[in-house]
């Protein structure tokens, strides 16, 4: 059974990778693609010019920005979700989008507007949230991860404050519309070169966490029994979380804050493929980039105008969490026989 | 492997639970740790097991000091079967036992082919074979305790220690696991510090006993010497009654309970 929902997943993501490709304001034919994708190739496959900047300089960059981010996020939730010991934990627990929030709108309001100099403060900021957080809960002789939820509350209850006051200073025909849009979360914005600063840190950081991922097993285990395994937890910990945090932080700072995708997609990938990790986080690299690329594309083309992607994403993705939650624990209560 | 405990004053914070222990468990036995709650059993395994730092004192297993080795050579000495076993996440018991064998695994590597078919060949000794393919969570009590007994000795340790084992544990249940216990110390040579509430499990399972009143040692050695009236009543403050049955085995009664 499971195995066809992964063919049934692969087959699901070609299509929307080809639904995401032709649609848009611009439309191109599903004949058009493959001349398209010759043409870089010094091909001539007598396409339009406009169509082949159309697809290469605006389409590709955002298609390929959506799957990195969707993939980046995703396994960012699953091992946060696992370090916390809490299915219910969110890739932003220790502050890192409310931190990369801030930077953005500083650099909009006192520094640039150029894209890449937000996207700089935005990862900035979010990896300085985390480090203040990481360094906070240090202090305290309680070495659990509790300590560092609170410390993740707040951080981020501080630079939410801070973004606060200054969207109140921001000039509101100009720089609140910028930082509203920013921290909504939007793929308009995406360019090759977001693809370089994003795609790699998001490629190596999923190699990593994908190669040490059945230790991360063990971790979801409490303090205690994981160091009697042999774990060193705490080093683990900083690894596990250091990863995550550059990979949110550099997918937030290239697109805004982006909902639920960290959330909700760990559990469908633990619905298919169970929790071993190993199995576990390229089903949810997988599932994220598919799942995210099809949000993008519903984002820029169910209306005339763009609509900012988390109002999608938290529009269907907080029902189908409800549904997955419920019909799961119908399952699982008829699978349930304890001796 | 032996473990000895030297001089040991530990706690949380600044008031000490362990008050200047020492000890010594023996290769290859069977030690129960007994005592009130509250009377430091945990924390002394902890202490055992590196977990817990003492302020004063030192743990030695096979002469080698604990709290001067790194956590994966410290897990290849000792192993835990801890009185919780909550997941958040559905991993099957197979996976679960799997987990004992990390200190064996590179970091990057995951169970092999013949770790798992170690770990199976674990759980059908300890008779749990059936449940390997279950997920932990939906599994009782009883069965999640042998679940974690198995994965210790996956771990392959030389030294045990077990933390209130039969907590949760029916009748029934509580005598296998201890007669378990008992077969692979006998067995394997390892070495088992077990705490228990029921000094009739200690009266029949155990070769040793530890007894703590308050954080110290009330008495130390071979438990049927000292498992008698007037240590437990000194342990547990009650009047307490060693009674041999017709059958010729000892039965540890509260005085008041015989009317």
């Amino acid at each position: 059974m499971k195995k066809t929902y992964i063919i049934f997943s692969f087959i699901a993501f070609g299509i929307a990778l080809l639904w995401a490709l032709a649609t848009g304001r611009y439309p191109i034919g599903l004949g058009d693609l493959l001349p398209l994708a010759l043409s870089s190739l010094g091909f001539d496959g007598q396409v339009p010019p406009e169509m082949q900047m159309v697809f290469w300089n605006i389409r590709v960059p955002r298609i390929l920005l959506s799957i990195a981010v969707g993939s980046g996020l995703s396994i960012a939730g699953v091992v946060f979700q696992a370090l916390f010991r809490n299915p219910l934990a969110a890739p932003d627990i220790l502050g890192v989008t409310a931190g990369s929030s801030f930077g953005a709108a500083l650099a909009i309001m006192f520094f640039t507007t150029f894209v890449v100099g937000v996207q700089g403060f935005a990862f900035l900021f979010g990896v300085f949230a985390v480090s203040i957080a990481y360094f906070l809960a240090n202090r305290s002789w309680d070495r659990s991860t509790s300590v560092l939820v609170i410390s993740g509350i707040v951080v981020s209850a501080v630079f939410q404050a801070g973004v606060s006051i200054l969207m109140y200073l921001a000039d509101p025909y100009d720089q609140l519309a910028k930082i509203v849009f920013w921290i909504m979360g939007s793929f308009h914005v995406a360019s090759w070169a977001k693809v370089q600063a994003t795609l790699p840190v998001v490629v190596i950081g999923s190699a990593l966490l994908s190669l040490f991922g059945w230790r991360l097993n063990i971790m979801t285990h409490n303090e205690e029994e994981a160091l009697s395994l042999g774990v060193d937890v705490f080093r683990w910990r900083l690894f596990y979380l250091g990863t995550s945090t550059l990979i949110v932080a550099s997918s937030v700072a290239a697109v805004g804050n982006i909902s639920w995708v960290g959330l909700i997609v760990p559990h469908i990938a633990r619905y298919l493929v169970g929790t071993e990790h190993r199995r576990l986080i390229p089903t949810a690299a997988f599932l994220g980039g598919g799942f995210l690329l099809v949000m993008d594309t519903v984002a820029r083309t169910i209306s005339s105008s763009e609509i900012p992607i988390s109002i999608i994403t938290s529009i269907l993705g907080a029902p189908f969490l409800g549904y997955l939650v419920i019909h799961r624990s119908k399952n699982e209560a008829l699978d349930v026989s304890p001796g | 492997m032996s473990v000895r405990v030297e001089s040991l004053t530990a706690g949380y914070g600044k008031a000490p639970v362990l008050h200047d222990i020492s000890l010594e468990i023996e290769s290859g036995r069977i030690c129960a740790l007994i005592g009130r709650n509250a009377s430091g059993k945990t924390t002394l395994m902890r202490c055992i097991n590196g977990i817990l730092k003492p302020s004063k004192g030192s743990v030695f297993v096979s002469d080698r000091e604990i709290l001067a080795m790194k956590r994966v050579e410290i897990a290849r000495l000792i192993s835990l079967v801890p009185q919780g076993n909550y997941s958040p996440f559905q991993f099957t018991c197979l996976e679960i036992v799997l987990m004992g064998g990390v200190s064996r695994i590179k970091s990057w590597s995951a169970p092999c082919r013949k770790e798992k078919q170690r770990a199976e060949e674990i759980c059908a000794e300890v008779g749990v074979i059936d449940l390997v393919d279950r997920p932990f969570n939906c599994l009782s009590g009883g069965q999640k305790q042998l679940i974690m007994l198995a994965r210790a000795l996956h771990q392959d340790s030389p030294v045990m220690l077990l933390d209130e084992p039969n907590a949760h544990l029916d009748f029934p249940n509580q005598h296998r696991m201890m007669g378990l216990m008992r077969r692979f110390v006998k067995e394997r040579g390892v070495t088992a510090l077990i705490t228990l509430h029921d000094p009739n499990l200690a009266l029949n399972y155990s070769d040793d006993v530890v007894m703590l009143k308050d954080g110290r040692v009330v008495a130390a050695g071979p438990t049927e010497l000292l498992l008698d009236e007037v240590h437990l009543h000194e342990v547990f403050g009650e009047e307490i009654m060693v009674e041999k049955t017709v059958s010729g085995n000892h039965v540890v009664v509260p005085r008041n309970s015989a009317g």
